[in-house]
């Protein structure tokens, strides 16, 4: 295989994006979960009575001078700005445009103080949003910009892979650099003995009480080939990853690694939600088209009864192909009067508020909202909502339907 | 044409990738001069996390002085701020008010935060050797906040 052809399958190659789509939910997560507990305390942490420590090595003095002018109307206009972009970004409304708008916020943000957000792990999140900001491919499926376009095949939406390509560069540069740092440069994981010291840390070190602590703080030899061990893992798991042989295994090794990371040591957000997803990243899109197309093939078909005289039904009905990734529904459209929606198993049928809420069950783009259709109260509001828009399907928006 | 754009962002993004992960623990020494940072993006240095521990460990403690009596303030009155998952008082966030740089400020924001107290003694606690001596804790004041 020549250079050209093997570069063309390393980055130029389309493949679908859904992988990248799913992936934006917890970028967006992260940074939600990150940034917005700062958000409860803008006096300590943002307004001009805040402690603050600025980050010179990473902005220009310029930058830096800028955020600090920022009168403290100008910060709480941001905060509001960072939520609805960050909102938008979540639900992969206008993707790209929300992404860019967040990720300049976190700028903003950092820029303007360093001290409660400004980590090592923010460091690689701006990296990975960064990348995010590029292309819209991450909005092509799982957001409302799918929904708004309307096309039943977003899931296999097929795009360039370069962006896919560089997260997974960066997750597995990552682990690889963190390992050979510990053993070169000036790290010390060889000559000394860094687990049996972390196991030795005070209540307020970055040591969490898990229930080994005490024990392997009494085995420094074990202590020190556990240290070994996970030099060993940081450092291989990148041809792991990128082998498509022992990818799984790379995959599976690295959430334990992520798992005992998390109950073991006080580590910011983005080692619980980031890199785990980032990993995910690695399964080849069409092994991922490969498992949607096979549940679609075995899917429980619902049938799904609707007005096909209603404009607005239709493309409600049109959005819900959209999102129906499992294929689970078949849409019939009816030519009598239907004073709602029908949603049927061939045994059970529900109607209006009942089959969107068992509809939540079947779309994944709708799991989200089991959190609130279930709740005490919502079906009778759920069912008084759904009843007047079918009351007025045919007027609403602008016009109403001609009949 | 799109073809050769990805083409050319990916090669300077790796080259890019490569130097900032390499720039300042291995690239520095190895050429003996200081070589610039990419402004907005990237770590100082490089992809370090826990690259080095030894067994000394230190952090801070802030004491309120009132009628020249001197109280503890947990820690986590003074960083009331929540991190999701983890502590950020664990993770030393208070280490970096040792530094004299940031003396002014930072009492600045003990006399605002704690109007009841008259004045803050913020000390620095040093543990030399935790897995040989771990009950050998030395503390010492920083500054005072007057």
């Amino acid at each position: 295989m020549n250079a050209g052809k093997t570069w063309d399958i390393l980055f130029l190659e389309e493949r679908p994006s859904i992988g990248l789509a799913f992936f934006r939910i917890f970028v967006a997560l992260t940074t939600g979960l990150h940034v917005i507990p700062s958000f409860f305390h803008l006096d300590d942490n943002y307004l001009s009575t805040a402690f603050k420590t600025l980050n010179p090595i990473f902005f220009t003095d310029g930058a830096l001078a800028l955020a600090q002018n920022s009168p403290d109307w100008l910060v709480i206009a941001f905060v509001w700005f960072f939520c609805i972009t960050w909102f938008c970004f979540l639900i992969g409304l206008f993707s790209q445009v929300s992404c860019i708008l967040m990720t300049l916020c976190c700028y903003y943000f950092y820029a303007l103080n360093s001290f409660h957000i400004g980590t090592l792990s923010w460091d690689i999140l701006l990296v990975t949003l960064f990348l995010m900001c590029l292309t819209p491919y991450h909005g092509d499926y799982f957001s409302v910009d799918a929904l708004r376009r309307g096309d039943p095949d977003a899931w296999q939406r097929k795009r360039p892979f370069f962006i896919q390509r560089l997260l997974q560069v960066q997750v597995a540069s990552t682990f690889f650099y963190t390992g050979l740092y510990k053993i070169s440069a000036h790290g010390n994981w060889l000559t000394g003995n860094p687990m049996y010291s972390l196991m030795h840390y005070p209540p307020i070190g970055v040591t969490k009480n898990f229930l080994l602590k005490e024990w392997l703080g009494m085995h420094p030899s074990l202590c020190y080939w556990l240290g070994i061990f996970i030099i060993f893992m940081e450092l291989s798991l990148p041809f792991w990853l990128f082998n498509p042989k022992t990818r799984r295994s790379g995959i599976i090794a690295g959430f334990i690694f992520h798992i005992l990371l998390i109950l073991t040591l006080d580590v910011p957000a983005i080692f619980f939600f980031l890199f785990p997803a980032q990993l995910l990243l690695f399964i080849h899109p069409q092994a991922v088209r490969g498992l949607i197309e096979a549940r679609r093939r075995h899917a429980y078909k619902f049938k799904v009864i609707y007005d096909g005289d209603c404009v607005f039904c239709k493309a409600s009905v049109a959005r819900l192909k959209v999102m129906d990734l499992w294929g689970h529904l078949a849409c019939e459209p009816m030519r009598e009067a239907l004073s709602e929606i029908k949603l049927s198993d061939g045994q059970d049928t529900w109607g209006g508020f009942d089959a969107f809420r068992r509809m939540c069950r079947l779309l994944p783009m709708l799991y989200p909202m089991l959190l609130f259709v279930y709740l005490p109260g919502a079906c009778a509001i759920g069912r008084w909502c759904y009843a007047r828009i079918a009351r007025n399907r045919r007027c609403l928006g602008n016009r109403c339907d001609r009949v | 044409m799109r073809n050769k754009l990805i083409s050319i962002f990916v090669i300077v993004w790796l080259v890019v990738f490569t130097y900032e992960s390499t720039r300042h623990f291995y690239l520095e020494p190895f050429f003996g001069a200081r070589l610039p940072k990419v402004k907005f993006l990237f770590p100082p240095a490089g992809w370090i996390m826990f690259f080095n521990l030894d067994d000394s460990y230190g952090y801070t403690e802030v004491y309120g002085i009132k009628d020249g009596r001197a109280q503890a303030i947990d820690p986590h009155q003074i960083l009331q701020t929540r991190a999701i998952g983890y502590d950020n008082i664990n993770r030393n966030a208070l280490v970096s008010v040792l530094s004299g740089d940031v003396e002014k400020p930072f009492c600045d924001f003990l006399r605002r935060k704690f109007p009841y107290f008259d004045s803050f003694t913020v000390t620095y606690v040093n543990y030399p050797s935790l897995t040989t001596r771990p009950f050998e804790r030395e503390q010492g004041v920083a500054y005072e906040c007057r």
